[in-house]
């Protein structure tokens, strides 16, 4: 089954004196537990086709089916049920909120689900120890490394448990150790049967997807399989 | 959860929470404790009515051109057969003279019975004895006035046989400033009767009765009761406590738009994280809750400390404009203290309700690259 579906996608943002194309006429399918890079300079509508399958934002014309289910028709609630049951984001900036312990931020996508405080807590723990992080339970993001806050926010995204994982350069803001390291992460989560997009302009991360989607000014230039 | 996250985002901005929470104690502790003087206030008022609830009181009906009233009316009112004392006023102004200092006051016509039913004795006794008079506290005062004193009143002497205690106010009688003779000697005619009933409920029976009797033919006397003018009075302090307290609601308004403003910087601030929240699956509700339960903390602990201070604080006023607080956690106090405190929440929460609004509004994208 595909878990990812763009039929005939455009987005185009309006404002009053002007309008900007992000995305033009996009078809492309995702198979379930597949690795697939979107690559292009700024601009070219990497981050529009993130949200788009992140159920944050609603395509203008076309239509996008996550895991079978047509998107554009779906109100807010439904379309944020879609994305918490489905979908982790990982983003360039980490994004932890800043207020909460390392558990504490793993834990809030299932207070969202309103799972059991033990549940919760135990299922934390467990994610902290996949991605190597045991120790810094209790720590607020400002008292971790940027490695560290990163794989936090790994986690956190795996939190509900998605078929999904979305990553906005995750490595963007990490020296290359620390950032082969996420790398490494996210390849085990694929072997694992996690469908994996990940958005990025470092062509040395390409190595690690099982295909390249290359855009340029909002249409998919080269679709190319990479082999390993 | 959403408790302790609303807790952190506070303690965030600490100063800010403090002032906005300052703002709350203010309002409140003004509503309250202006709510608690003015109700002490009404209650010594009332107080000092004495226990005039279950008063009548006769007068003869000037509407229809009676100027006294008969000694058969007098007769018929002591016939009314339910538990009561009925006393007969007569009343006019003398000339009263004591070692050569003269006054014009008032002087009334009453039995013996008639001063220790309606009146405290401050000095010596109340016997009404042909030739002897009691005294009111005032005039006693003026007149340099002991027990014992010979004054002349109307030309007769007679001899003071005590001196009322200082009276509050009253609708029949004002002895303050007025001289008791008994009514055997008092040569005016009887122009009003003082009917104490012992149960209030009995009141409309004896309207009836006089209707019945008295007022058979003519309507020669008109019945004016205590205790409706009372509950005049105290409707009339109620209302100008509720006047007060409004003055005092606009101190909780500001405090208000204070929250208000405060968690419009709030939202705005923490865009982002409202962005990362909805990305990872918080519904609008759960944005609102988070917002709501921060602005409700700051309600609830404004209002808590607010309330408690307000009971101190009334107690003070009150002790400081009256002189006398009789008991401080009665009832009604509680009950105002109750009501500032849901009032505190309640504006906290209103205050609350547009910044949560759009706080759970906002674009998820644009909220998310909000930097």
């Amino acid at each position: 089954m595909k878990t990812v579906v763009f039929e005939s996608v455009s987005k185009i943002y309006r404002t009053r004196y002007y309008q900007v194309v992000a995305l033009e006429d996009i078809n492309l399918e995702i198979e379930r537990g597949e690795f697939i890079a979107v690559m292009g300079p700024s601009g070219s509508g990497k981050s529009t086709m993130l949200n788009l399958i992140g159920c944050l934002d609603k395509p203008t014309e076309g239509e996008i089916y996550i895991k079978g289910t047509p998107i554009s028709g779906l109100r807010d609630h439904e379309l944020t049920d879609l994305r918490r049951n489905t979908i982790g984001f990982v983003f360039q900036q980490f994004n932890l909120i800043p207020t909460l312990s390392a558990l504490e931020n793993i834990e809030l996508p299932m207070i969202f689900r309103k799972a059991e405080a033990e549940e919760r807590k135990k299922r934390a723990e467990r994610l902290l120890e996949i991605v190597g992080l045991e120790d810094v339970a209790d720590r607020k993001p400002v008292e971790m490394s940027g490695g560290q806050q990163q794989r936090v926010a790994i986690a956190r995204a795996l939190a509900n448990n998605p078929e999904i994982l979305l990553c906005d350069e995750p490595t963007g803001n990490l020296d290359s150790k620390t950032g082969e390291q996420v790398m490494e992460i996210l390849s085990r989560l694929r072997e694992e049967g996690v469908t994996v997009v990940l958005v990025t302009h470092d062509e040395s991360l390409k190595r690690y997807a099982e295909r390249v989607v290359r855009l340029r000014d909002g249409r998919i230039v080269d679709v190319s399989s990479v082999s390993t | 959860m959403y408790l302790q996250l609303a807790l952190r985002n506070l303690s965030r901005a600490r100063v800010r929470s403090v002032l906005a929470v300052i703002g709350i104690i203010i309002g409140v502790t003004a509503i309250t404790s202006i709510g608690i003087f003015g109700e002490n206030l009404k209650k010594t008022v009332m107080e000092s009515f004495g226990d005039i609830a279950n008063e009548v009181i006769v007068l003869p009906n000037s509407k229809e051109g009676f100027s006294k009233i008969d000694d058969r009316t007098v007769e018929l009112i002591r016939k009314f057969p339910y538990p009561g004392t009925v006393i007969p006023v007569r009343a006019d102004s003398f000339e009263v003279s004591y070692k050569g200092e003269k006054r014009y006051v008032a002087v009334y016509g009453l039995d013996e019975r008639a001063i220790t039913e309606l009146f405290k004795i401050a000095e010596g006794t109340a016997d009404l004895k042909s030739g002897r008079c009691v005294a009111g506290y005032g005039i006693a005062e003026s007149l340099n006035l002991r027990v014992g004193s010979r004054v002349v009143i109307d030309g007769r002497i007679y001899r003071v046989s005590g001196i009322l205690e200082e009276e509050g106010a009253r609708f029949d009688i004002r002895p303050n400033y007025a001289i008791i003779i008994p009514e055997k000697d008092h040569p005016a005619d009887v122009s009003a009767i003082i009917v104490k009933l012992e149960k209030l409920e009995d009141i409309e029976g004896f309207k009836s009765y006089i209707e019945a009797t008295v007022n058979i033919k003519d309507e020669k006397v008109e019945i004016l009761e205590m205790k409706s003018i009372l509950d005049r009075i105290e409707e009339a302090f109620n209302q100008i406590n509720l006047f007060l307290m409004a003055i005092a609601g606009i101190s909780l308004l500001v405090a208000g738009v204070s929250i208000l403003n405060i968690m419009l910087m709030s939202t705005i601030e923490r865009t982002k994280e409202i962005g990362i929240m909805r990305a990872i699956g918080a519904q609008k509700v759960d944005i609102l809750k988070i917002f709501l339960m921060e602005a409700g903390i700051l309600g609830i602990s404004g209002s808590v400390v607010g309330a408690t201070l307000s009971i101190a604080g009334g107690y003070f006023v009150t002790k400081l404009i009256l002189g006398e607080v009789s008991e401080i956690l009665n009832t009604t106090t509680v009950l105002f203290a109750v009501e500032g405190f849901a009032f505190g929440v309640g504006t906290a929460i209103i205050s609350g309700l547009y910044p949560a609004w759009r706080a759970a509004n906002l674009e998820p994208i644009e909220a998310l690259r909000y930097e």
